[in-house]
């Protein structure tokens, strides 16, 4: 009888310990604090009924004990799933119950964690630390709320840029990621929830859901290029001489008569990973539109001294940057904005795009001129902020700045009154006196609108880098990098790594 | 009418209504909506998707066993007409018993699944009988010729003893012709879904022409010229040309023949695969029931005849093993071929550990195989004698299989603290173990050293009478050692090549020194062992338990990976019902993760192998009935030439 009720507890926990342990569910509750996983209740009945029981039940337990032993090593292995779940509906009366199905998104479906980081002292990450974005979110823009805010930001990401930071984010609301209007606003909820309130208040999307099936795959090349030949157009065109690629290497490593200044940029081998190819295609054929974080060259001139090295950060009043002595000692020198000198501008059109981030500038028929923040342009006006009020300034309505070089290098700065190099005379204000010059000796005249700060990133590519590349080799370049995906199982992405795929 | 007629049918009819029982009572309440226009119809309970899994999962499985069994039934049949030993015929017509009890509930599932696919999933199945319709004609037409020479096969099977065998064996070929063929028309549709294009050089002039047009017509910018000129382009490079859709990116519509829709990039590939992949899992079924009969013999005679049968089916089951890595190796390339981006994500990162646990049961596999070789010695007289290797051969292995089983990058499962240590997301050491050069050179070792067991055993219970035995050791000896170190130092030279060069010269000559080594060892042992003597003999059912319950853990294995292997395939194709051409806009419409698939596949096992345990057991009792006599097998002395069944 005894050895009856132990065949029969064998079996039952056998049973109910598989079920649950493919259902997932909670630890078996022996005592208040000692749990004991169903795996462990598993494989007891499992020794248990292959002792008691006779040889079909035994030949039972072990092909049951065998088949679990292959989901529990899965188990045990990182999750792979490219969806977090079906949501129908949100528990607004439950906010937090919300927040956490967000933080499961956004650790899952949303891949929002490949590139955000949650722990400010947790390694940069690609994008923008968001430990206490729920906090800060609304004091970004003026007059956007919190919830506005992340809103515009996950469905626009390139909106609101923060400051040292490229436009790299996808549109999670198209595919791949295909993030439901729950979706995003579960994450809204869990972002809100790191520092500050969660509003449960429901918004309408700022999008419209047919463009949602403009997949990369659309917009893949009509002909790809082949990885291999991508993989010599890497290393001939030198950008194995300053991006890392794990297995490509440097051919002239270690040359000593290398003429090209070795620089650091960003490691690529898992760029395919990271990135949209558009955005990689982007960046080779216009190196210097976005330039990752610590990776862009600045010369600038802050109270006289001129610092021409690696931008390593920037701020709302300071930048750091790295500068490389000719013996190979690197400084990092921090900055404030207001002490880089002001320049004079002479092109007034694309002043943003330029770098200039503030500007004096005297409309004609004032006196008083104008000095502030750049907030905004367009063609025919700049809008500066000055102190907490915004003024609008016409482009073309300007007083000039003259500055006129004779032969003998002496320069005389004065406020443009007419003339040209190519007229009789030209007349200036210098010191609240009008003058004429005769251009005849005028070896060189500089006309500028106004004075600003520039703070103007570059890229180290060259400038002509596009100009290097065939169609063919931009192809090619394209396929290689495509498949530089980094973070795998296997040592690249070959033909040859197929060779495991032994059995179906 | 050996073969039991009522039985199959009460297995059909029993079978038949407790699966139709189920589906009623989970589908009844939506059945009751009305759903008519319905792109989408929820399977009650446990979800369209889980539905559709497991009904397809278990056909496969079913399919897979009453395909294969026919294979080698029938050159066991023909290898005992020839060596006039009545106990192969009759181990091949107990094949065949098995392969019945399956076929009608490989034909249920079948059913199942499709009435499944059209109910839950209505535009999907519209859209692929639209292209398809000819072949599911052609499939229906095969179906009936599987059908009625299976009856003839297997009810024939008494009756068409002596002159009447060659129409027998003619019988058998015939079949499994029509069984091969149902099996390719079959993988046409799931192919298509994955890769749903042909090469430039595959498609007619009719569908080249209205791809340009459809190209045409979605880049308003693009002219003729510029599209034949990017054509041409690649094919200068190419003989094969461009990859062209089948479909009108934009529309949808389908633009080539039905042909061309079979012939699709992953069609043949996959058909191979299967075909050597259904003898693996046949023999390891096979294996797996003699196993379970053997376990529970009451008789000596039972047991002996049993430990011969899963003999014979572990060893067809290794057969079918060893090339399956190549077609493999071919499936994968196509993938690639196909879709980039659909390869990197099967090795590379949405798939990759899978790859890892696909290593760990390839592990248990040769480990498992090597260990019943070592069993199997204990059976002959003297077999012990090459006992003293086994400790040197399991390091050997075991250490192979760790070296294979380890991943590439750490990053997935190690914290910042342990990144920081190893400085970076590579082990500083082992990850030297996970590049493909690392790998395909211990998968070359232990087979060569399962190569060994087989060898020793294969030499048990024989005295070589060759006067140049001990050269003939000696050079056998030496291929080993020194394929061994050519192996390793090829896969050395490895890490310092370009991949292309190791891909296209440093692998292969891995693979040509593997099989050099087996293949000149075989022939010398052969000559070496011609005229053998006898030392012992062979005691059939003196195998231990344990032995028995390895080849259970070996058909446990081939299933899992069937069922793992399916889920990548099935995975790849992400969030579409055909790749890049019809969007699943399901609930479903991502790959689960790893371990909810697995999950899946041991559930789908339990039931498959119920299923199969139910089947068997029914068979045994009307098998009973008849007071079937189990068929003899000799005990005594081994001939040392014919009855090695190696």
């Amino acid at each position: 009888m005894k050895n009856v009720i132990i065949k029969i507890v064998g079996l039952i926990l056998m049973v109910v310990s598989f079920i649950a342990y493919v259902a997932k569910a909670d630890a078996f509750p022996i005592a208040s604090e000692n749990l004991v996983p169903w795996s462990v209740w598993f494989t007891i009945a499992v020794l248990v009924n292959m002792v008691v029981w006779f040889p079909v039940m035994k030949l039972v337990s072990f092909s049951i004990g065998i088949i679990w032993f292959y989901a529990f090593i899965a188990g045990l292995m990182p999750d792979t799933s490219t969806a977090s779940g079906t949501l129908e509906s949100l528990d607004w009366d439950d906010p937090e119950g919300v927040a956490e199905i967000g933080e499961g998104i956004f650790n899952t479906k949303g891949q929002c964690a490949a590139c955000h980081t949650l722990d400010t002292s947790a390694p940069k990450g690609r994008c923008p630390d968001l430990s206490d974005i729920g906090a800060i979110a609304a004091s970004r823009q003026p007059g956007v709320s919190s919830k506005q805010y992340l809103i515009e930001s996950l469905y626009e990401p390139a909106k609101y840029l923060v400051p040292g930071y490229g436009k790299i984010m996808p549109e999670v609301w198209k595919n791949p990621i295909a993030l439901t209007q729950l979706e995003i606003e579960a994450v809204i909820a869990f972002l809100q929830s790191k520092g500050g309130d969660i509003d449960p208040t429901p918004f309408d999307e700022p999008i419209n859901r047919a463009d949602a099936d403009t997949t990369t795959v659309a917009l893949e090349p009509l002909l790809t290029g082949e990885i291999e030949k991508g993989k010599e157009v890497f290393i001939d065109t030198a950008c194995v001489s300053c991006h890392a690629v794990q297995g490509v290497e440097n051919p002239q490593a270690g040359d000593e008569n290398v003429d090209f200044e070795v620089v650091t940029a960003p490691e690529l081998s898992d760029v395919a990973a990271v990135y949209e190819m558009r955005y990689i295609e982007e960046s080779i054929l216009l190196p210097h539109k976005e330039i990752l974080p610590g990776y862009g060259k600045v010369t600038i001139t802050a109270q006289g001294i001129i610092y021409d090295g690696t931008l390593v950060s920037q701020d709302e009043e300071k930048i750091v940057v790295k500068t490389k002595a000719d013996d190979g000692t690197e400084t990092e020198h921090t900055i404030r904005l207001s002490d880089i000198d002001e320049e004079p501008i002479t092109d007034l059109s694309n002043l943003l795009e330029k770098g200039y981030f503030t500007i004096t500038i005297t409309p004609a028929g004032s006196d008083t001129p104008i000095s502030g923040e750049i907030v905004d342009e367009d063609a025919d006006t700049v809008t500066v902020k000055v102190g907490e009020e915004t003024q609008i300034v016409s482009k073309t309505d300007v007083k000039k700045q003259m500055t006129l070089i004779d032969y003998s290098d002496v320069e005389t700065v004065g406020e443009h009154v007419s003339g040209t190099r190519d007229d009789a005379e030209i007349v200036m204000i210098v010191d609240g006196v009008e003058e004429s010059f005769d251009p005849f000796d005028i070896q060189d005249v500089i006309t500028a609108f106004a004075k600003g700060r520039k703070l103007y990133e570059r890229s180290p590519m060259p400038d002509n880098f596009p100009d290097l590349l065939s169609v063919k080799d931009l192809a090619n370049l394209l396929a290689f990098l495509s498949s530089l995906t980094g973070a795998t199982a296997t040592e690249e992405t070959t033909t040859e790594d197929v060779g495991e795929v032994i059995s179906e | 009418m050996r073969c039991c007629s009522f039985t199959h049918k009460r297995i059909y009819y029993l079978i038949g209504i407790v699966l139709l029982g189920i589906i009623l009572f989970v589908a009844i309440p939506a059945f009751a909506q009305d759903l008519t226009d319905a792109e989408y119809r929820p399977f009650p309970k446990i979800g369209s998707r889980s539905a559709a899994w497991i009904a397809a999962q278990l056909h496969l499985l079913f399919g897979s066993f009453i395909l294969g069994v026919p294979m080698f039934a029938v050159i066991i049949e023909f290898i005992g007409w020839k060596t006039k030993e009545e106990r192969y015929d009759r181990m091949a017509q107990e094949f065949i018993k098995l392969c019945m009890g399956a076929f009608s509930t490989t034909a249920l599932l079948g059913g199942v699944l499709v009435f499944i696919l059209v109910w839950c999933y209505p535009n999907v199945m519209k859209k692929m009988s639209g292209i398809f319709g000819p072949t599911m004609i052609f499939y229906v037409i095969l179906f009936f010729g599987e059908t009625f020479t299976l009856y003839l096969y297997s009810y024939g099977w008494d009756k068409m003893q002596g002159r009447h065998k060659g129409w027998h064996l003619f019988l058998g070929v015939l079949l499994n012709v029509w069984g091969t063929a149902i099996m390719f028309v079959s993988n046409t549709w799931l192919t298509y879904q994955t890769s749903p294009a042909v090469h430039w050089s595959k498609a007619s002039e009719a569908t080249r022409e209205k791809w340009i047009e459809a190209q045409l017509a979605n880049n308003p910018e693009a002219t003729r010229s510029e599209i034949v000129q990017s054509v041409t382009e690649v094919l200068d490079k190419n003989p094969h040309g461009p990859v062209i859709s089948l479909h009108d990116e934009v529309s949808g519509d389908f633009l080539g023949t039905v042909w061309e829709a079979v012939n699709n990039f992953t069609w043949m590939p996959v058909n191979i695969h299967r075909l050597i992949g259904n003898i693996a899992f046949g023999g390891s079924i096979v294996a797996a029931y003699a196993a379970f009969r053997y376990l529970v013999a009451k008789t000596e005679e039972e047991k002996s005849h049993y430990d011969w049968m899963g003999y014979n089916g572990n060893f067809i089951a290794l057969c079918g093993l060893i090339p399956l890595p190549f077609a493999g190796y071919w499936l994968g390339r196509e993938i690639y071929m196909f879709n980039n981006t659909m390869g990197i994500a099967m090795m590379g990162s949405l798939f990759s550990w899978l790859f890892i646990l696909q290593a760990v049961m390839i592990g248990v596999l040769f480990i498992g195989a090597n260990y019943y070789l070592w069993s199997g010695m204990g059976r002959v007289s003297d077999g012990e004698k090459y006992a003293r290797y086994r400790p040197y051969m399991i390091a050997i292995i075991v250490i192979c299989i760790a070296i294979w089983m380890t991943p590439r990058t750490f990053s997935s499962i190690s914290s910042a603290a342990e990144l920081s240590a190893m400085g970076g997301s590579n082990h500083p050491h082992l990850g030297f173990f996970g590049l493909m050069s690392a790998k395909n050179t211990v998968v070359n070792i232990v087979i060569l050293t399962t190569f060994l067991s087989f060898l020793f055993y294969r030499r048990s219970g024989k005295i070589p009478t060759a006067s140049w035995k001990s050269i003939g050791n000696i050079i056998i000896s030496s291929l080993f050692f020194l394929g061994t170190v050519i192996i390793v130092v090829i896969g050395i030279l490895g890490f310092v090549v370009e991949p292309a060069t190791r891909v296209n010269v440093l692998t292969p000559w891995q693979v040509l020194v593997a099989l050099g080594v087996m293949v000149v060892v075989t022939i010398i042992d052969i000559f070496m062992y011609r005229k053998a003597t006898s030392s012992g003999i062979i005691n059939w059912g003196k195998m231990t338990d344990r032995s028995q319950y390895v080849l259970i853990l070996l058909a446990i294995t081939f299933t899992s990976l069937m069922g793992l292997m399916g889920y990548a395939r099935s995975g790849l194709r992400e969030g579409w019902h055909i790749f890049g051409v019809m969007k699943d806009s399901s609930p479903d419409a991502h790959t689960p993760s790893l371990s909810e698939a697995v999950n899946m596949v041991s559930i789908i096992m339990i039931i498959f192998f119920a299923l199969v345990g139910f089947i068997f057991w029914l068979g045994l009792w009307g098998d009973k009935k008849k007071q079937t006599n189990v068929p003899m097998v000799e005990t005594a002395a081994a001939d040392v030439s014919n009855s090695r069944d190696d």
